[in-house]
């Protein structure tokens, strides 16, 4: 089965390419959300097993909406993009909890689906 | 003080004394007290005030102190008058008539002593204090005499009834139990008057009220002494009555005098001038002259404050605005003039403008220093307002630098994400879809390349405009027109290329404008003009928006420190409803 994904980013343009290229990668998109508090609520109901997300967000940013994930129980795996590069991130990918980090130019079906463990693949 | 009036007072208090002596004489044996005791608290104390009175008058007229000193005199030799024409005639009009003014002295020396030494009320409280205690002298004596039976206020041989109106003593214990009250609520009130002004007092005042504080907390230990022996001793000795009230006496005719001291004492010690003089000839280091001054002045809150042209304000020794303080309060300002332009400012005590003169004569010995304080304190101004716009530079630096990074961020970088995942999109595609699905996939990437291109291209402008080096601020001025949302008329360029930090501030100082017209002022039409003029380059850039910028805000105020850092001027006409006008003088040698 192919692993259900929530993409969280503001820009539309990017959701839809995003989502175009992981469908093409062999994930299942189940959802978008467009700010911080709409990804805590969808990823709830949804329940996917990634979530893809951004670490610029309009109104909370993406490493509090990780730790807000992570709060419930069996959260999904999160993984960070930014248009940034990692390293602009200091220590605060890793502290997060959020399983790893993909710059936005290098996001692809591949780089994604190696965060995530053969558990996770059902 | 008119000479013609102090000759008629100082005459007429001269017969009034001699009046008053020729008449206790007549009347021998009636009088209970001595003769000698009689004289010195009527004549005495009449001359003695009323002389030191015409000297404190003459010396300085605008202080009411003088007269209200011969008002006391001349009170007091009324009232003797007036008590040898009762013992003389024994007659019970003449009694009403002495009784009514016999406290007249006490109410005028009260309003000396509740105004001295500024010479006129200053609080409420004291305005209050001096109406009632008039009040408390021929109003409350003429309800004395129509209330109370005459034999109680002191008339043995009149009848019971002076003006035969009738009401006799009926109200006697109640009219004489307010009045010993309201004599005890007014001291205390005169008390607390004196006390206040004490405390409030700065260094030269206490300087004049002392002499007059000091007779009179003698008066009142040796008055309060002489009571409080006559209540404990049932039957004093006489010589111990004697010794107390000639001391009383004594104090009486002394304490006009006290006056005078305390009236000349504001008047300043002119050797200070000297003094000030030797001080100034050795060098001081800066900041002391303010020390030297308070000193000269006997007023230790002394302050300079230096006029900076440039500024249009005052300031201390260290270069910080001073506010002057408003006419009327505590504290006077003498401003220091040299060829009518003000140089400095003196703040001090209120007190030191009873001598003008002497602030003056200070103030003069002490110009040079002030002058050379006074560029000095200039030249700290100026380093602090370079400080100042220094920080704000450098502030100003790094506030660009991440306008930049966020305008990358969210432009040209999102731009290259997408090529980059359409890319990824189309390599995934390829061998599953069709040649010309493959093609507009590319189309699409192709032509996110070439916004990302414009961009980068617009970023790279607002960071250094090319058009600025390459071709001069003319045609950079004509570019900056014709990429404005709003339309722009360039009225004058100048023909040619100038340094490049004049040209760069310029081309600034002209799209900032603009941004501002076009963000803030909401304006249609905007003008831009550079011209040469002798030695500088004048920019001036014209809106018909809202006006009502403001020169403090981080846009212009960054603009101002740029064009302060060419030694340029900018200035911004802005007032409401308007329109804009932005000016820089930018001097650019030759």
């Amino acid at each position: 089965m192919r692993p259900t994904l929530l993409i969280v980013d503001d820009h539309p343009g990017f959701r839809s390419l995003a989502r175009k290229l992981l469908e093409a990668g062999g994930f299942a998109v189940v959802g978008e959300a467009a700010n911080g508090h709409a990804a805590v609520a969808t990823a709830r109901q949804l329940r996917p097993d990634v979530v893809l997300l951004d670490i610029q967000l309009p109104d909370i940013d993406g490493f509090e909406v990780t730790a807000r994930l992570a709060d419930g129980e069996a959260g999904p795996v999160v993984v960070l993009t930014s248009t940034r590069d990692r390293v602009d991130y200091g220590e605060r990918v890793e502290r997060s909890g959020a399983r790893g980090f993909i710059p936005k130019a290098e996001l692809s079906g591949a780089a994604l689906r190696a965060f995530l463990g053969d558990d996770q693949v059902r | 003080m008119n000479p013609r009036l102090r000759l008629a007072l100082a005459l007429a208090t001269l017969v009034a004394g001699l009046a008053n002596v020729a008449l206790l004489l007549r009347a021998g044996d009636d009088r209970e007290e001595s003769l000698v005791y009689l004289v010195i608290t009527i004549v005495g104390v009449g001359w003695s005030f009323v002389g030191a009175g015409l000297v404190a008058w003459s010396r300085r007229p605008e202080n009411r102190t003088g007269a209200l000193m011969v008002a006391v005199g001349l009170a007091q030799l009324l009232n003797g008058l007036l008590f040898n024409g009762v013992i003389l005639v024994r007659e019970r009009f003449a009694f009403a008539l002495w009784f009514l003014l016999a406290t007249l002295p006490e109410g005028v020396l009260g309003h000396l002593i509740a105004i001295f030494p500024d010479g006129r009320a200053t609080t409420r409280l004291q305005r209050v204090f001096i109406i009632a205690n008039y009040a408390a002298t021929v109003p409350l004596a003429l309800v004395q005499l129509l209330l109370v039976e005459p034999g109680r206020l002191g008339c043995t041989d009149c009848p019971n009834d002076i003006f035969g109106l009738g009401g006799r003593d009926r109200y006697g214990d109640v009219v004489l139990a307010v009045s010993d009250l309201s004599l005890a609520v007014l001291t205390a009130l005169l008390l607390w008057i004196v006390v206040m002004r004490w405390r409030h007092a700065a260094e030269p005042r206490r300087r004049s009220l002392a002499p007059v504080a000091l007779v009179g907390i003698v008066l009142l230990i040796v008055y309060m002494t002489g009571q409080t022996l006559k209540a404990v001793l049932p039957d004093p000795p006489l010589a111990l009555e004697v010794g107390f009230n000639l001391a009383i006496l004594i104090a009486l005719v002394l304490w006009p005098l006290a006056f005078l001291a305390g009236l000349a004492r504001t008047r300043l010690d002119r050797s200070a001038v000297g003094d000030l003089a030797v001080q100034l000839g050795e060098a001081l280091p800066p900041g002391r002259l303010e020390q030297v001054l308070a000193r000269a002045l006997h007023d230790p809150t002394l302050q300079l404050a230096y006029w900076l042209p440039d500024r249009d304000a005052f300031v201390d020794a260290a270069g910080r605005p001073v506010e002057l303080p408003a006419a009327g309060g505590d504290r006077a300002v003498t401003i220091l003039r040299h060829d009518g332009d003000p140089v400095a400012a003196m703040l001090h005590d209120a007190a030191l403008d009873e001598d003008p003169a002497l602030v003056r004569a200070v103030a003069a010995t002490a110009r040079m220093t002030i002058e050379n304080e006074r560029l000095q304190a200039e030249v700290r101004a100026q380093l602090e307002e370079v400080r100042a716009s220094r920080a704000r530079i450098v502030e100003f630096g790094d506030a660009e630098r991440r306008r930049v990074e966020r305008n990358l961020h969210d432009g040209a970088q999102q731009r290259l994400v997408s090529i980059s995942l359409a890319l990824g999109i189309a390599r995934s595609q390829v061998g599953a879809t069709s040649e010309q699905e493959m093609a507009v996939a590319l189309d699409d990437a192709a032509a996110e390349l070439r916004l990302a291109l414009v961009e980068l291209r617009e970023l790279a402008r607002g960071i250094h405009p090319v058009i600025l080096s390459e071709a001069g601020l003319g045609p950079a001025l004509v570019s900056l027109a014709e990429r404005s949302p709003i339309p722009v008329t360039v009225t004058a360029v100048p023909p040619e290329r100038l340094p490049s930090r004049v040209e760069e501030t310029a081309y600034y100082v002209a799209s900032e404008a603009l941004a501002n017209a076009a963000k803030h002022a909401h304006a249609t039409a905007v003008s831009i003009s550079a011209r040469r003029l002798e030695g500088e380059l004048l920019v001036e850039v014209g809106d018909d928006g809202v006006g009502g910028a403001d020169p403090d805000g981080s846009g212009l105020r960054g603009l101002a420190d740029r064009v302060a850092a060419l030694d340029g001027q900018l200035r911004v006409y802005s007032p409401d409803g308007k329109g804009t006008r932005i000016t820089a003088e930018l001097p650019c040698g030759s």
